[in-house]
């Protein structure tokens, strides 16, 4: 069975280019990656911190600013008309796209919600026009929603830092979500939350992704929230796709070196067994280990990896990883 | 044995909202514990979002005043004082914020902040031994000095940064560390490196740290002491292991239950 992907991301290359008092520097923080997400899809991220999820985020959403370039590939929606992407889309294009089709959960984005107005006028700012209808239909569909996501009509008088964190970021969520948008891309929406109500925004989330059937590209480091939510699961090291998958098989069959010290470094209540980080220092992006980035700190490396960069091999259905110790056929 | 930090019934409330709905929040309600001083030991707090943990942070750390009880540092009482004590209070108890993002000035160079820290609460004297400091605090979070100089904070990732906010912590050699959802931010390899790192701190330099989190099998892993609040009150206080184990309360045990496990896959696509 193939359906078209609603999110086809092909060969995606994007380089921060900056110089500092002449010395120049290139950071490939999104370097030769591909991968679909389907309709209906929750497809989520992990990955080493400041391995680039979030920069590939930013380039999928087009949102390609300096020092951040466009390099090469590209992030091709299904509702875009053919051989356009969001980058270089005209401003009254990305307009009509923006909450309507995609929606993006910025990391941190709980931080920028305007501190001089009061939350009712923020969601009035975003998403009246969408929704369309009298104030009073506005504002109740307006506190319906956010009592799907457990906050009080109140917050609606709030400002901004009259709020907790997790309110905040819920407050986040619910502007993301309000215009029951086609594609979702959320990064790090629920960090900030207890696990009571991070289980409720969640569960709100999926079934608001099964009501509409758009997909979700589901950033968190929360490896708890990846079992829980996701379909499909990408793994990030430095810049690189390292291993993706159905959630279930990257959980259960870990293939990738980095990926098997990522599910393992989990600690567990019950469990007293000493967790350690990874050893070594992670990698410089400005200058990044020759041939497979995560030799330095691979158990398994041989000669071939300090030398020859792994590509991305098919090894089972769905399931691809890019490292020389293990066998697949070239995808 | 004589009380590093004591807290006796400490309250905070807040009014909220336009002059049309205003009403009042009992952010903080009767919160009483100690951190005594020769028992170094990490103190979780955990809870419900918007239960009054930064709240409460907030008021150890002097930047908010209490509407009730006392709260005392040393036996000084935390907050009023005049400039020089408080920057002698600063020295001693250090911030990590919820989210580094909002630690940091846009416009200020990451760097400028360790170096800051350093003259002002770690005693550096001249630049290089500013240099020398923050350097060795960040080496102790996985960074170096070359490594951030010159960037601004828009250039780091969560992860670094938050990183970079424990280094700053860390210049002043201080006796207690807040840290609120210091980990929160970053890759689960990582976490278990910062959260063995700040056991590192306590059984080697004899600090403190309050350590605000969501994540109950960290608080397991690491913290000797953990109190769970909701709704502005303590409802459950003990020893990490054993309440975690065998919660009693009601919230408690919904708590622990939430937790989502990576062992188990799916568990929310069925509603
Ligand atoms: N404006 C910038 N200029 C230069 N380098 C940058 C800039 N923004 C980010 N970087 C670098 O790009 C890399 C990827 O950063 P990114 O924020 O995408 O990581 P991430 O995977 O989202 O990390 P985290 O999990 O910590 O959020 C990092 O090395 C970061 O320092
Ligand atoms: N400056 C303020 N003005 C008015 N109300 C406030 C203020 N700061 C906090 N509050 C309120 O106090 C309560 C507790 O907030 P606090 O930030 O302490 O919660 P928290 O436990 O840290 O939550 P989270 O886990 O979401 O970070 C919330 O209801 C919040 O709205
Ligand atoms: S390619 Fe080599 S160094 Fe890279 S993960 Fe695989 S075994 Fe390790
Ligand atoms: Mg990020
Ligand atoms: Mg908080």
């Amino acid at each position: 069975m193939t359906t078209q992907p609603i999110l086809r991301v092909d060969h995606l290359k994007a380089h921060f280019r900056s110089s500092y008092f002449g010395v120049y520097r290139e950071v490939p923080a999104v370097d030769d990656i591909s991968f679909d997400v389907a309709p209906n899809e929750i497809f989520g991220l992990a990955g080493e911190s400041s391995s680039g999820k979030t920069t590939l985020m930013k380039t999928i959403a087009g949102l390609i600013t300096p020092p951040l370039e466009l390099i090469g590939g590209k992030a091709q929606f299904s509702f875009m008309p053919p051989e356009t992407n969001l980058y270089g889309a005209d401003p009254a294009q990305l307009a009509r796209i923006r909450w309507s089709k995609l929606s993006y959960i910025m990391q941190g984005s709980m931080n920028v919600l305007n501190p001089l107005r009061q939350i009712r006028s923020i969601f009035r700012d975003f998403a009246a026009v969408h929704i369309g209808g009298s104030n009073s239909d506005f504002e109740t569909k307006t506190v319906n929603h956010l009592s799907r996501l457990r906050l009080d009509p109140s917050v609606l008088d709030a400002y901004p830092h009259e709020l907790s964190g997790g309110m905040r970021q819920r407050v986040t969520i619910a502007l993301a979500t309000i215009c029951r948008p086609d594609f979702i891309i959320a990064d790090e929406p629920t960090t900030a939350l207890d696990v009571i109500v991070q289980k409720e925004v969640l569960g709100m989330i999926r079934s608001i992704q099964r009501e509409m059937g758009s997909s979700v590209l589901f950033v968190t480091h929360d490896m708890g929230v990846h079992a829980a939510l996701t379909d499909k699961l990408g793994i990030m090291y430095a810049g690189c796709l390292v291993e993706a998958g159905r959630t279930a098989d990257i959980f259960n069959a870990p293939q990738h070196p980095y990926t098997r010290h990522l599910i393992h470094s989990l600690p567990r209540i019950g469990d007293t067994v000493q967790r350690t980080g990874l050893t070594g220092t992670p990698p410089n992006l400005a200058n990044p280990p020759s041939g497979c980035r995560f030799h330095p700190r691979c158990p398994l490396a041989s000669d071939i990896c300090r030398t020859e960069r792994p590509m991305m091999r098919q090894i089972a259905t769905e399931h691809r990883v890019a490292c020389h110790a293990v066998a697949g056929d070239d995808a | 044995m004589t009380a590093l930090l004591t807290l006796n019934n400490v309250s905070k409330s807040f009014t909220r909202g336009g002059i049309l709905s205003r009403h009042r929040i009992e952010a903080v309600k009767n919160v009483s514990f100690t951190i005594e001083n020769n028992r170094p030991e990490i103190f979780a707090i955990i809870g419900e979002s918007g239960s009054g943990k930064t709240t409460l942070a907030r008021m150890i750390l002097g930047m908010q005043e209490v509407s009730g009880g006392s709260l005392t540092l040393e036996g000084n009482r935390v907050g009023g004082r005049t400039r020089k004590e408080r920057l002698a209070f600063m020295a001693k108890v250090q911030p990590i914020f919820q989210n580094p993002f909002e630690a940091f000035n846009p416009l200020k160079k990451i760097d400028y902040y360790l170096l800051l820290t350093a003259m002002r609460f770690g005693g550096a004297v001249d630049i290089a031994e500013a240099e020398a400091a923050a350097d060795v605090a960040l080496r102790q979070v996985g960074l170096s000095l070359s490594e951030i100089r010159g960037r601004f904070p828009h250039e780091m990732s969560g992860g670094q940064l938050q990183r970079v906010a424990i280094a700053r912590a860390l210049v002043s050699k201080p006796r207690l560390i807040i840290a609120d959802e210091p980990v929160s931010m970053v890759d689960a390899s990582l976490r278990m490196a910062i959260v063995n790192l700040f056991g590192e701190l306590r059984d080697k330099l004899g600090l403190s740290i309050i350590y605000i989190t969501h994540d109950l099998a960290t608080a397991y892993y690491i913290a000797d002491r953990l109190i769970i609040m909701q709704k502005g009150e303590v409802v459950e206080a003990g020893a990490a292991r054993e309440v975690l184990s065998d919660p009693q309360h009601p919230y408690s045990r919904q708590l622990r239950d939430a937790v989502l496990s990576p062992q188990v896959t799916g568990s929310l696509s069925i509603q």
